[in-house]
């Protein structure tokens, strides 16, 4: 089986000034290596400040790594590829009515990620705006409307189709799931799997849900204070963690 | 002893296009020593009704009741003084994100000190200062903080947000009120610092008789630690009973959805299994439906559901629904 993006040995520290001349480092990440193949879905899980966004962050380019690789279906990835890159891996944020741009329509925001990352004619990038909104179930004529005009599940689902109109391989939810009310989170959950048994994407879900993490992952990450402690199979995790910390978690979740 | 007792309690709020029903008649009550959850979506009401039972709501809103009773008294027959009197002194509250709810410009020490009342200090008026400091340490450790002398010093934006909820929940006991209203208190919080907050909660709740009023989305952590339950949706009460059977026995077609929708709930569901969502999505407040507010969504929706359906009873169970899913009908 062919991963579709691997990481070795990544590690990532910031440097934060003390005082005047000396200064002290942050290891926001050390050595953490994993892999994901094509329709699969990995959890990244962990309490704040232990380097999930980060990572999200390294992975999408908007930070570049201090050491380790990260290979995308076999190449390795460099900051300065982003162009080439973009389109694969996609990113969405925790609070959709956040991220999108209250002036704009959201055709104009769709057309503006295909203007700046495709070749495409005005016509064909209509078409597949259209394309788009029907695959996530929106109408064509919600193109017109602004931001405010959707309710929180379907921005979510606008927010999806921005990520989801470069037809990427890779999409990562960094907690875009914990906002929503339950029945709008079903709704979601629902259209993600539905998507992935279609298209055959990979998400990363970066989350603090342990409960929807054992029903849609595969493969389970803990991170903490940057050093990946239990990978593997979501079961296997969940059933027998191997140190302290993830035992601790996966207690929590009886409460 | 019926600590709250609430029947039809409305909130309305005039705005250009007329009067907007935020909460429609819904009724709520709580026994001394009671867990009770409310659950619902965003915009249901579930904060404006534990602001209406504080009395912190803004003065735009107009709030109307059968029966709004506290231990007995109704409060909002009560002058203003009154009510604020009897509030301050037996209910308390934890507000929603705490570090934004607490004072930026003040050490925490400060800020808890503040919240305990002069009846609950022993000695004289000079000893007070000490005693009081005494007592904020005391709240603290009760709480699970150990290091008081670091935090009692430090401003909210130092500390972590799993350490403001607890110090909100210092606060929050420090008048020993006999109602803890806790809204959404989970949602900024690691699991593992949930769990925390859960256990302190229901140490309350077992040694001080605490009776709390749990307000949360999530309708598995509210399952796990609460005795009854009431449901939300859209300003009107579905459903009200006891959790455990409420959760084996929904009546109601929302709850049945809620339910449904979680996969903890359900262990026949496969791995990677489409969920169980009602189609649609929540209306505005400017566009609601008539009738039952469920109408639309509802998978079961006939003709009758443009009235609002009474409120029933089924011994301790009580729903609205004019075709609740099992029992009655059938019997």
């Amino acid at each position: 089986m062919s991963n579709l993006i691997e990481v070795r040995g990544l590690s990532k520290s910031y440097q934060k000034a003390r005082g005047m001349f000396s200064r002290h480092t942050v290891l926001a990440l050390s050595n953490v290596s994993f892999s994901l193949a094509a329709g699969q879905t990995l959890a990244i899980v962990g309490e704040t400040g232990s380097g999930k966004s980060t990572l999200a962050k390294l992975l999408v380019g908007i930070e570049q790594p201090d050491s380790g690789e990260i290979l995308l279906a076999g190449q390795q990835l460099n900051c300065a590829d982003y162009q080439k890159t973009n389109h694969l891996i996609r990113y969405i944020f925790q609070d959709a009515a956040r991220s999108l741009d209250p002036n704009q329509k959201i055709a104009n925001i769709l057309h503006d990620v295909l203007r700046y990352s495709t070749v495409l004619s005005f016509e064909q990038r209509e078409r597949k705006i259209a394309d788009t909104l029907k695959l996530l179930g929106l109408l064509n004529e919600h193109g017109n409307y602004y931001p405010h005009m959707f309710s929180g599940g379907q921005l979510q689902r606008v927010a999806l189709a921005r990520a989801l109109i470069l037809d990427p391989k890779i999409l990562i939810l960094d907690e875009a799931l914990t906002a929503l009310d339950p029945s709008l989170r079903a709704q979601i959950v629902n259209l993600l799997l539905e998507l992935q048994q279609k298209t055959g994407l990979a998400y990363l879900l970066i989350t603090n849900q342990l409960r929807l993490v054992r029903h849609i992952a595969d493969q389970t990450l803990v991170l903490h204070k940057g050093i990946s402690l239990d990978y593997g199979d979501t079961s296997a995790v969940f059933e027998n963690p191997q140190h302290e910390y993830s035992r601790k978690l996966m207690k929590s979740i009886e409460y | 002893m019926q600590l709250l007792d609430i029947r039809n309690l409305t909130l309305e709020l005039s705005t250009p296009d007329g009067m907007i029903r935020a909460v429609d008649r819904v009724n709520l009550s709580l026994k001394e020593g009671e867990v009770r959850g409310l659950v619902g979506e965003s915009g249901s009401g579930k904060s404006l009704i534990a602001k209406a039972i504080m009395g912190v709501l803004h003065e735009r809103w107009k709030v109307s009741a059968d029966r709004f009773n506290w231990c007995g008294q109704d409060l909002l027959r009560l002058p203003y003084h009154e009510q604020r009197r009897i509030i301050s002194r037996d209910i308390a509250m934890i507000y929603q994100e705490p570090s934004r709810s607490m004072d930026p410009t003040s050490p925490i020490g400060e800020q808890l000190a503040e919240a305990i009342p002069d009846h609950l200090l022993e000695g004289s008026w000079w000893q007070r200062g000490y005693y009081r400091k005494k007592r904020a340490i005391a709240l603290l450790h009760k709480v699970g903080i150990r290091d008081h002398a670091a935090v009692l010093n430090s401003y909210p934006y130092q500390l972590s947000e799993g350490v403001c909820q607890k110090i909100m929940i210092a606060m929050a006991i420090a008048k020993s009120p006999k109602l803890l209203i806790a809204d959404e208190p989970t949602t900024a919080l690691e699991s593992t610092t949930q769990a925390q907050l859960f256990r302190l909660l229901a140490s309350f709740n077992q040694l001080k008789g605490t009776s709390i009023l749990l307000i949360s989305h999530e309708l598995e952590t509210v399952a796990r630690n609460t005795d009854t339950l009431s449901v939300l949706y859209c300003g009107q009460l579905v459903e009200a009973g006891d959790t455990a059977t409420l959760l084996k026995h929904p009546l109601h077609p929302y709850t049945h959805a809620l339910i449904k929708s979680v996969p903890e709930f359900q262990p026949d569901l496969g791995f990677k299994q489409q969920l169980y969502a009602l189609h649609g999505s929540i209306p505005t407040l400017q566009h609601l439906p008539i009738g039952c507010r469920l109408g639309p969504r509802c998978p079961n929706a006939r003709k009758e559901c443009v009235k609002t359906p009474l409120f029933e009873r089924q011994q301790n169970h009580y729903f609205s629904c004019h075709f609740p899913l099992s029992g009655k009908t059938n019997e």
